[in-house]
């Protein structure tokens, strides 16, 4: 029984030996190997740079040979660079990757089991620009894994051109919105050139992917695509209707404006709400009396886009929201109450009650009448009290006091 | 006598190939890891230009930028910023801070090489 016992207390002593000894000479065998690399990397990395910078042809010619060893070391090299300059010497260290053997191996790499390595051969790729890989990262863009989804259309942006385009556009109908997202801010970076293959393959596409197109459309920012939108204002699909205002307003065309304003006539308010928004942003002063309608729009998104779009839009836009002090709309008079104090129209009326006797100082108290009536009196309180006129403070607690009278107390 | 210049990036392989890229065309080089250093090295240094990164730790690119420019010795020294940042405000936030140049990274070389040429001859031999 003794015998037993202390055979198994050296057998488990034996076993934690080994693993002690096991522990530490893989630590310091990877020590040594990182030890290794880092100062190949400090020799090497020079001399790999200086190839960069000139024309010589093949990078293994230069450094005169790479060793199974260095060539992972070469190979962190070239990728930490090829990510922060473009043009020329980025083509020659993605050529040199390809040299070394690595972007087949990237390409190996998309078909292995575990989601991580296909993940980072992709991003791989997209560094190492292989745009013969494109076939294979549009393959990608079917993975199960979102991140794996991601990484390849990421690259597949970097590399550009036709071959990555294309399922790059049908990848927008991928059903999470997250990946649509990504995918849609990917395909706004590669700008200019996605934009004709982005409208060949909007009619068959779904809505959702239709919604980021033209959301990618107006971030484009081309006025290449202006008439495409402006028949997309025709679409059977509100919202279709209501992003195409939208990025007829992010694009700024203002021969598009007329189109744009006869939208806040929509049965359906999201299209409303965005017609308002693009009419702000394209500052279109035609648009005034059909934006002061808007502001009584039953549906508060509308009446306040309407109202920010007048306020946008300067002195005239300024002028209608203070005709709307007095509105029978109690809605509208908010909206304009607020949009009026944010352009600091309220605070310069205020100041005008201490000039002289005359017109200006008359319309500054209609116009202050008016938004005591409003009962949205927060401003003219908070003034009443710290004006440092004492002038200012009688004349806005005399409006105040007014507007509180019966008569003056709003229907 | 070769001109000068001062790379001032905290990321430390764009300095790297900063370095090497400028060495090979013959220039002097002289690398800070941010801008407090860059103060530093102005003074030992005397560069006759300076590529600076926007954002770095301490003393970013456009501290740096005001220090120099409020330095009647280092007023006129040539500075082109480099960064991430592409959008419009704030190359136009570099330049009317007193940069002489942006260059958006990940950057064109030989692009930045003529800017560099160009800002050097613009400000006289050294």
């Amino acid at each position: 029984m003794q015998q037993i016992l202390l055979t198994a207390v050296v057998a488990v002593g034996a076993l934690f030996l080994g693993l002690t000894v096991l522990i530490v000479v893989t630590k310091a065998w990877r020590e040594g190997r990182d030890r290794w690399r880092a100062a190949r990397r400090r020799e090497m990395e020079p001399r790999i740079l200086r190839w960069v910078h000139g024309d010589g042809t093949s990078l293994q010619v230069a450094l005169g040979g790479v060793t199974r060893g260095e060539r992972t070391v070469v190979e962190s090299v070239l990728l930490d660079h090829v990510q922060r300059v473009r043009g020329m010497e980025r083509d020659r260290l993605a050529r040199a990757l390809d040299e070394l053997g690595c972007v087949e191996r990237y390409r190996r790499g998309l078909q292995s089991g575990r989601w991580w390595t296909r993940a980072a051969s992709a991003e791989r790729l997209g560094m190492a620009g292989a745009v013969r890989a494109a076939r294979d990262l549009a393959t990608m863009l079917e993975d199960p894994v979102p991140e794996v989804r991601i990484r390849a259309a990421a690259a597949l942006g970097a590399m550009g051109g036709e071959a990555a385009v294309r399922p790059l556009i049908l990848a927008l109908d991928e059903p999470s919105r997250w990946s649509t997202i990504r995918i849609a801010d990917i395909l706004t970076g590669m700008g200019q050139p996605v934009l004709e293959e982005l409208v060949g393959v909007f009619p068959r596409m779904t809505v959702q992917g239709k919604l980021a197109a033209i959301d990618i459309l107006g971030r484009v920012r081309s006025v290449e695509v202006v008439d495409w939108l402006r028949a997309r204002l025709l679409n059977d699909h509100r919202d279709v209707r209501a992003r195409a205002c939208h990025a007829l307003g992010a694009i700024g065309d203002a021969d598009s404006a007329p189109a744009v304003a006869q939208m806040l006539r929509d049965p359906e308010w999201p299209v409303r709400a965005m017609s308002a928004k693009a009419l702000g942003r394209l500052r279109y002063q035609g648009a005034i009396p059909g934006l002061a309608l808007a502001v009584r729009d039953p549906e508060w998104w509308v009446r306040a886009n309407a109202a920010e779009a007048l306020r946008r839009m300067g002195e005239p836009g300024l002028a209608a929201l203070e005709t709307l002090l007095d509105d029978p709309d109690n809605f509208a008079r908010h909206q304009a109450v607020l949009m009026l104090q944010e352009a600091g129209v309220v605070d310069q009326r205020i100041e005008a009650l201490a000039g002289p006797d005359g017109p200006e100082r008359r319309r500054a108290e209609s116009m202050l009448a008016k938004l005591a009536a409003t009962g949205q009196v927060g401003r003219l309180r908070e003034l009443e009290v710290v004006h440092p006129d004492p002038a200012v403070r009688r004349a806005l607690s005399l409006l105040r006091e007014r507007a509180a009278e019966p008569a003056g107390v709003p229907s | 006598m070769s001109a000068r210049i001062l790379v001032a990036d905290d990321d430390r392989l764009t300095a790297r190939f900063l370095h090497s890229l400028l060495s090979e065309k013959g220039y002097e080089v002289a690398v800070a890891d941010d801008g407090e250093q860059a103060l530093e090295l102005v003074g030992t240094h005397h560069p006759d230009l300076i590529l600076s990164d926007m954002v770095m730790p301490y003393l970013d690119g456009m501290d740096l930028l005001r220090a120099l420019r409020g330095d009647v010795r280092h007023a006129r020294i040539p500075i082109i910023l480099l960064s991430l940042k592409d959008r419009e405000e704030d190359i136009v936030a570099g330049l009317e801070g007193g940069a002489d140049d942006y260059v958006v990274k990940p950057f064109n070389a030989r692009e930045l090489l003529v800017r560099v040429r160009k800002l050097l001859s613009r400000a006289g031999p050294s």
